[in-house]
């Protein structure tokens, strides 16, 4: 039952109290009215007996007047509006008590009854005498029956004032029975108020007190205490049901913070380790930075070989040595800069001429330039490790003449550099590893420190696009040729 | 409720409840009880009988007595005893008033009557429409009345003789003769104050010699009281009274209630209080207190309940066997001043 009340909802809750609340209050009223109603009712019927004698007392009185008329006047009329009155009176008395009681009032109306039975016998013989011209006899019947109106007329007053005495009296205890009745429903109406007032205290209390806790704990949730007790769920009724949903609401943001909070520490560790590597790159660099001393130091040692040669007379050394301190020269001064496709090919030939002393001119070189495209601007150190490649895998292990045929030209925008060997040429395999920026197999060694797939890397950066050098071969045993495109505009006097 | 503010446990609840609940049970109970008093003031019982009783005077203390008396005897018989002239707005006389009782159609009559021939025209009349009539303290003794209840008189007045005698044997009287006055009904043409009469004097009369020389000769007459209306009585007493004190009477006997008490009062007005000496009728409070205060010599208490149930009984055999006796005699008693403490204590009692 009680679970039952508490599963209602708060507009049932409060309908029902204030239909309670009301009903109390109307059945007392009606309770009150009810008694009022009855009392003035019963106050009503007291008059109405007087009202009753004051008709016999009229009827009575045209009895005798009638009589009196008849007796003057003997007409027919009269005499018929004699038997009509007679009976009307007649039926009138038939309504008066016929026993006799304790009562005052009743032994009055017995007599009044018996008397007028006398008086309308005297009134009838009257009335006989004289339709019989007995004058005598009519006359002493007359004064009886006088002497007889004014007994019951006496009687009828008399009992009106009796019945008006006891009716007064009856009255008068009445409407103090009427006060009395009215203090106490007074009193009982005010106290059904303060009872409606308390039961409605106790019962919105019972509404009201899961709100206050919700509201107590909505504060404490709006400070940013989120740390609370999920609230007790009363009832299931409007404020239930919110409770509920704050419950939920509260145990949402807890695990929201929480989410939060393991994602700022994982985060937090990702940075630890960016920075970790930071410094390790920092520390490689730093490492670069100290590896790029010698070349500068086998550069000026080799200048310094070159003077010594020169001073000595050795012509050809002195030669061969400067060659080598211009290669390392570039290797040093150019190795991250941008520069012409000129500097570029005066790179080969150094190279060129440093491979032919070291294989006796095994290597034949041959240059077909557009001149007008030697100021177009590329990355450094791209065709001296392209030459490279080729005399390493085309034409170092080949039986017979080695050539290495280098061309720059134009078409349309763009300045193409072909590196042409007949060596040993390259499977589609080995071309799609180059194009994509796989390093081959022993590639390193005997190089200058600069792969292929560096070499690729770097001029797809530097043109912004894939399409920037085809590989050709047409099999092994049948040479190879590296196509290098370049855009024409970019040109010495831009600053890239 | 934790904070407490509007705690109210569901006992006190209940217990304001409760008490309204018992506050509205006493209401509609009040309300039950009030409705019910309303019905019921006066008894609803059905009589089976019905009488009459017709007094000239029915407002004494006398005749309520009897009244009362009657009505209780006759309440034991299932009939009811109405006091004519009660609860009637005009006065009527006691001849009108058995003509509205036998034009009532009751049962039977109770009357205080006289020996007038409209009396006995009346209880004739009474009689032949089927009323039984008795006759109480003064008789019709013509007419067909079926009894007479009342007291003896010629024993009565042997009573009011012998305390003459004692009262002229107490008191020095320094006249030459004693002279008592007996107050009569000047319109009763009545037999019962002849034989009260008589029976004074024959007491007087026949005292024996050793007291007749001690006093000196007493002369008894009778006094006629007029008692048409309501103030005659005591118009006619002050008359006796304001005389001189030579024409003064000595003794006044008085027959009746009201005699007793006008000549009381009269005495006492007219500062003749031990100049005339009382001997009065009946033993209403007034009376009583008199004989107390040394003023009424002495006084005759008649059985005023005897009196209204032997009325009753009267009628009521009847109308049970058809016959009943002539005549009912009650009984009476002396009250004096040796007595009277007794009487009035009785009376305090009674009344409580």
């Amino acid at each position: 039952m009680k679970n039952k009340i508490k599963n209602l909802s708060v507009q049932v809750k409060m309908t029902v109290m204030s239909l309670v609340v009301n009903l109390f209050v109307f059945s007392i009223n009606i309770v009150l009215l009810a008694g009022i109603n009855n009392m003035s009712a019963k106050i009503d019927t007291v008059y109405q007996a007087n009202i009753q004698l004051n008709e016999l007392s009229a009827s009575l009185k045209s009895v005798q007047d009638s009589m009196t008329e008849y007796l003057n006047a003997k007409t027919s009329d009269s005499l018929e509006n004699y038997y009509k009155i007679a009976q009307e009176y007649s039926e009138l008395t038939a309504g008066l008590s016929e026993t006799v009681t304790g009562k005052t009032l009743d032994r009055m109306e017995f007599s009044i009854r018996n008397m007028s039975e006398v008086y309308l016998d005297e009134v009838g013989q009257t009335i006989e005498a004289k339709r019989g011209r007995n004058v005598e006899k009519y006359r002493t019947r007359y004064e009886e029956a006088t002497k007889l109106y004014g007994y019951i007329n006496t009687y009828i007053y008399s009992l009106n004032n009796e019945q008006f005495k006891e009716n007064s009296e009856n009255y008068r205890e009445m409407v103090s029975a009427l006060r009395t009745f009215e203090t106490i429903g007074n009193i009982i109406l005010i106290a059904v108020i303060v009872v409606n007032v308390l039961l409605i205290l106790r019962l919105t209390a019972g509404i009201i007190r899961p709100l206050r806790s919700l509201t107590g704990m909505a504060d404490e949730v709006a400070k940013g205490n989120f740390d609370i007790e999920p609230l007790t769920v009363w009832s299931r009724d409007e404020i239930g049901v919110v409770t509920t949903a704050f419950n939920q609401m509260v145990v949402s943001i807890q695990n929201y913070i929480r989410q939060v909070r393991e994602n700022a520490e994982t985060e937090q560790k990702l940075k630890e380790k960016e920075l970790m590597m930071e410094t390790h790159l920092k520390d490689a660099q730093l490492k670069y930075l100290q590896a790029q001393i010698n070349p500068h130091f086998l550069f000026n040692t080799l200048n310094a070989g070159a003077q010594l040669a020169m001073m000595e007379g050795a012509d050809r050394t002195y030669e061969y040595v400067q060659v080598m301190a211009e290669f390392f020269r570039y290797n040093v001064k150019k190795g991250s800069e941008t520069v012409t496709i000129g500097e570029e090919l005066e790179l080969v030939d150094y190279y060129i001429y440093i491979l032919n002393v070291r294989f006796s001119g095994e290597i034949h070189y041959e240059k077909s330039i557009d001149s007008s495209l030697l100021d177009v601007k590329m990355p450094s150190m791209i065709l001296q490790p392209i030459v490279e490649n080729c005399v390493n895998h085309g034409i170092r292990d080949m039986m017979g003449k080695g050539v290495i045929k280098m061309r720059v030209y134009g078409i349309d925008d763009y300045a193409c550099i072909s590196i042409e060997d007949n060596g040993a040429g390259m499977d589609e395999e080995t071309i799609d590893a180059l194009l994509n920026g796989r390093s081959l197999k022993g590639e390193k060694k005997d190089s200058n420190g600069i792969g292929m797939d560096n070499v690729m890397a770097r001029l797809k950066l530097f043109v912004g696009s894939d399409d920037v050098l085809s590989i050709e071969s047409e099999g092994p045993g049948k040479g190879s040729r590296f196509v290098i495109y370049l855009n024409n505009d970019v040109r010495e006097t831009y600053d890239v | 409720m934790k904070n407490g503010r509007l705690r109210l446990s569901s006992l006190s609840i209940w217990v304001i409840t409760g008490i309204l609940a018992v506050l509205t049970v006493l209401l509609i109970f009040y309300y039950i009880s009030f409705s019910t008093r309303l019905g019921a003031q006066e008894e609803n019982t059905e009589y089976e009988r019905y009488y009459a009783m017709i007094t000239d005077d029915s407002d004494s203390s006398f005749w309520q007595s009897v009244y009362k008396s009657a009505l209780a005897s006759a309440k034991e018989q299932n009939a009811y005893v109405e006091m004519m002239s009660e609860n009637l707005s005009k006065d009527y006389d006691i001849y009108e008033l058995t003509e509205i009782a036998i034009a009532s159609g009751v049962d039977g009559i109770i009357i205080e009557a006289d020996e007038s021939e409209e009396m006995t025209r009346l209880i004739n009349k009474a009689n032949d429409a089927g009323i039984s009539v008795v006759t109480v303290y003064s008789d019709n003794s013509n007419s067909d009345r079926l009894s007479f209840v009342g007291i003896n008189n010629y024993n009565l007045g042997k009573l009011y003789g012998g305390l003459i005698l004692s009262l002229s044997a107490e008191k020095s009287f320094s006249k030459g003769k004693i002279r008592v006055v007996v107050l009569t009904d000047a319109y009763a043409v009545d037999t019962g104050q002849n034989v009260l009469f008589g029976a004074i004097q024959e007491a007087i009369e026949t005292e024996p010699g050793s007291g007749k020389a001690q006093h000196p000769p007493i002369e008894v007459s009778m006094y006629s009281v007029d008692s048409t209306n309501e103030f005659s009585v005591e118009e006619s007493v002050r008359n006796l009274l304001v005389k001189g004190r030579e024409e003064l009477p000595d003794i006044v006997v008085c027959l009746n209630e009201i005699d007793t008490t006008s000549t009381y009062q009269e005495v006492v007005d007219y500062n003749e209080v031990g100049l005339v000496n009382i001997l009065g009728y009946y033993d209403s409070e007034t009376i009583l207190k008199g004989i107390d205060r040394n003023v009424i010599y002495a006084t005759v208490s008649v059985d005023t309940d005897q009196m209204g149930q032997f009325s009753i009984d009267a009628l009521s055999e009847y109308f049970e066997y058809g016959y009943t006796s002539q005549y009912f005699t009650t009984d009476i008693s002396l009250i004096n001043k040796r007595n009277v403490t007794e009487y009035m204590e009785d009376r305090e009692e009674d009344e409580e």
